[in-house]
């Protein structure tokens, strides 16, 4: 007898990576194993959700998505859903989630806020003598490292800020913190679930990067320990900054600078990729299938 | 009360801006036209949320009533009359539950309300291609009845009468005060089809002396 349905949220390129196809299907078999049954369901199986008793969305969830609609109609009808909508409301936009560390005071980049109608030579002035000679800037809605460059001067500024405000009327200015690795910290319901190193590119500032003159884009290494190895101080870090923001599934994005530990990010929908996050903990699919239903 | 509009009120009132960069505590009000998805009219009431404020409208709502999908699902929870409706980016899921000829909405609009009208298969082919940006999302697809009317919801009136109850019942829910809505006509009564931002052109010399009555009855009840 089957105990629950769970309905896996993908999208095609969910399986274009064989890391990413094995985890989901390690995620089908765990859901098994524990006597429940995994189904994954894409964007033409939406009227089928009041069939299941939960919903675990794996596509890239943002509100402006359709991973967002999934997981809103599956909350609205009372199912079980990581991520829930507040989670993808929260984390696809950074200015909602530096606004709620900000307020919960977790330590995270130096970061101001920049609206469409006050941009003006002074004020780009003012942001690179408050932050550095080095500016980052990101769209609210970035991800998988999209949208995030780094600036020199008042004219890269302007041209950077100029197409991120297509979308968005506020955007993200921060300090510009280069390091070799950010800690990814896997947090389920305020535990953690995994502890990794993204390592940033040969020569590059961000764990992900596009190719020149490609589509697609290129990662740096993975490292991962067991979380009971990992520094406590981090992991605490870690807990407080998804305290901020809910009792969802999460990977949060670490600097670890001078030995302390500053917050780049909450992602909600963190990646999970076989040989990767779960190489030193493998129960991690149990644990995330065991919340959803439970 | 937070806004760029200009209209005579007493309540104490910001700019758009100057509130984005305040620590104000209180019950906030914010009168835009437009509170779609990252506009600044949704990161007036974020704002006010992350400040610890009650505010009208929640930032939910602002990204809900804007997508189709969600705003019928609510809309049908909170026993506001809707259209038949089905999310999908297949053709053939779409002609085997309905007859046309088919309105089709998108699911994912950055601009104000689009929708088209499909009377065959093969228009209809052509409009999933386009309103679903080539299968990347699917679409919302209603029956069409014949007629979709179109009209002003401000603080739940409408300028259109047999609009009313629909107008006050997507108010009560989504608690958006001024937003543009679609309807059907289904047998006779109107059924919530798709909403959408104003422009401030829109807002006529009753829309605003409205607003400014809402608006003085409000801060009374919360001031």
């Amino acid at each position: 007898m089957i105990l629950a349905n769970i309905a896996c949220f993908v999208e095609t390129y969910n399986f274009s990576d064989k890391y990413e196809v094995s985890a989901l299907n390690k995620f089908k078999l765990t859901a098994e194993e524990m006597g429940h049954a995994l189904d994954f369901i894409t964007k033409q199986d939406i009227r089928s959700i009041p069939k299941y008793d939960a919903v675990f969305i794996r596509a890239t969830t943002d509100p402006l998505y359709t991973a967002y609609l999934v997981s809103k109609t599956a909350w609205e009808l009372g199912l079980r859903v990581l991520d829930a909508p507040q989670s993808i409301q929260i984390c696809s936009n950074k200015i909602h989630m530096y606004s709620l560390l900000e307020r919960n005071k977790v330590p995270y980049i130096p970061t101001v806020f920049v609206a469409k109608d006050e941009m003006h030579h002074r004020l780009v002035r003012e942001l690179f003598s408050l932050l550095g000679p080095i500016l980052v800037l990101k769209a609210p809605y970035t991800s998988f490292s999209k949208y995030v460059e780094k600036v020199a001067s008042e004219t890269s500024f302007r041209q950077v800020a100029k197409k991120f405000f297509r979308r968005s009327d506020v955007l993200v200015v921060q300090k510009f913190m280069p390091t070799t690795f950010d800690w990814r910290v896997g947090v389920l319901n305020d535990e953690v679930l995994y502890v990794c190193k993204y390592k940033m590119r040969k020569g590059g500032w961000k764990h992900g990067a596009k190719l020149r003159g490609k589509h697609t884009f290129a990662w740096g290494k993975t490292y991962s320990l067991k979380r009971e190895h990992a520094p406590e101080r981090l992991k605490e870090t870690a807990l407080r900054a998804c305290e901020a923001i809910g009792n969802g599934l999460y990977g949060v994005d670490i600097k670890e600078i001078n030995g302390e530990y500053v917050v780049v990010e909450v992602n909600d929908n963190p990646s999970v990729y076989a040989g990767h996050e779960d190489y030193r903990d493998k129960d991690i699919y149990e644990k995330i299938i065991a919340y959803l239903v439970n | 009360m937070v806004s760029d509009i200009d209209f005579p009120i007493n309540a104490p009132r910001m700019k758009n801006d100057e509130f984005l960069k305040s620590s104000a505590r209180d019950f906030i009000l914010n009168i835009n036209a437009d509170y779609r998805y990252m506009k600044i009219g949704y990161y007036v009431s974020l704002r006010a949320e992350v400040l610890g404020n009650k505010v009208i409208p929640p930032s939910s709502s602002a990204i809900d009533a804007y997508r189709i999908p969600i705003l019928l699902l609510r809309a049908s929870i909170a026993g506001i009359p809707t259209a038949p409706h089905l999310v999908t980016d297949s053709v053939n899921d779409i002609t085997s539950e309905f007859n046309f000829p088919v309105v089709v909405f998108p699911v994912i609009s950055f601009s104000h309300v689009n929708f088209k009208v499909a009377q065959t298969k093969s228009s209809l082919y052509r409009i999933v291609k386009s309103l679903s940006m080539n299968y990347r999302y699917p679409v919302c697809a209603q029956p069409f009845s014949g007629e979709i009317v179109s009209f002003k919801s401000v603080f739940g009136e409408s300028d259109l009468k047999e609009a009313w109850e629909l107008a006050e019942g997507f108010y009560e829910e989504f608690k958006v005060p001024i937003c543009r809505l679609y309807a059907q006509k289904i047998e006779n009564r109107l059924c919530l089809c798709g909403a959408g931002p104003m422009n401030i052109e829109e807002l006529d010399s009753f829309d605003l002396r409205l607003i400014s009555e809402r608006i003085a009855m409000l801060s009374d009840d919360f001031g």
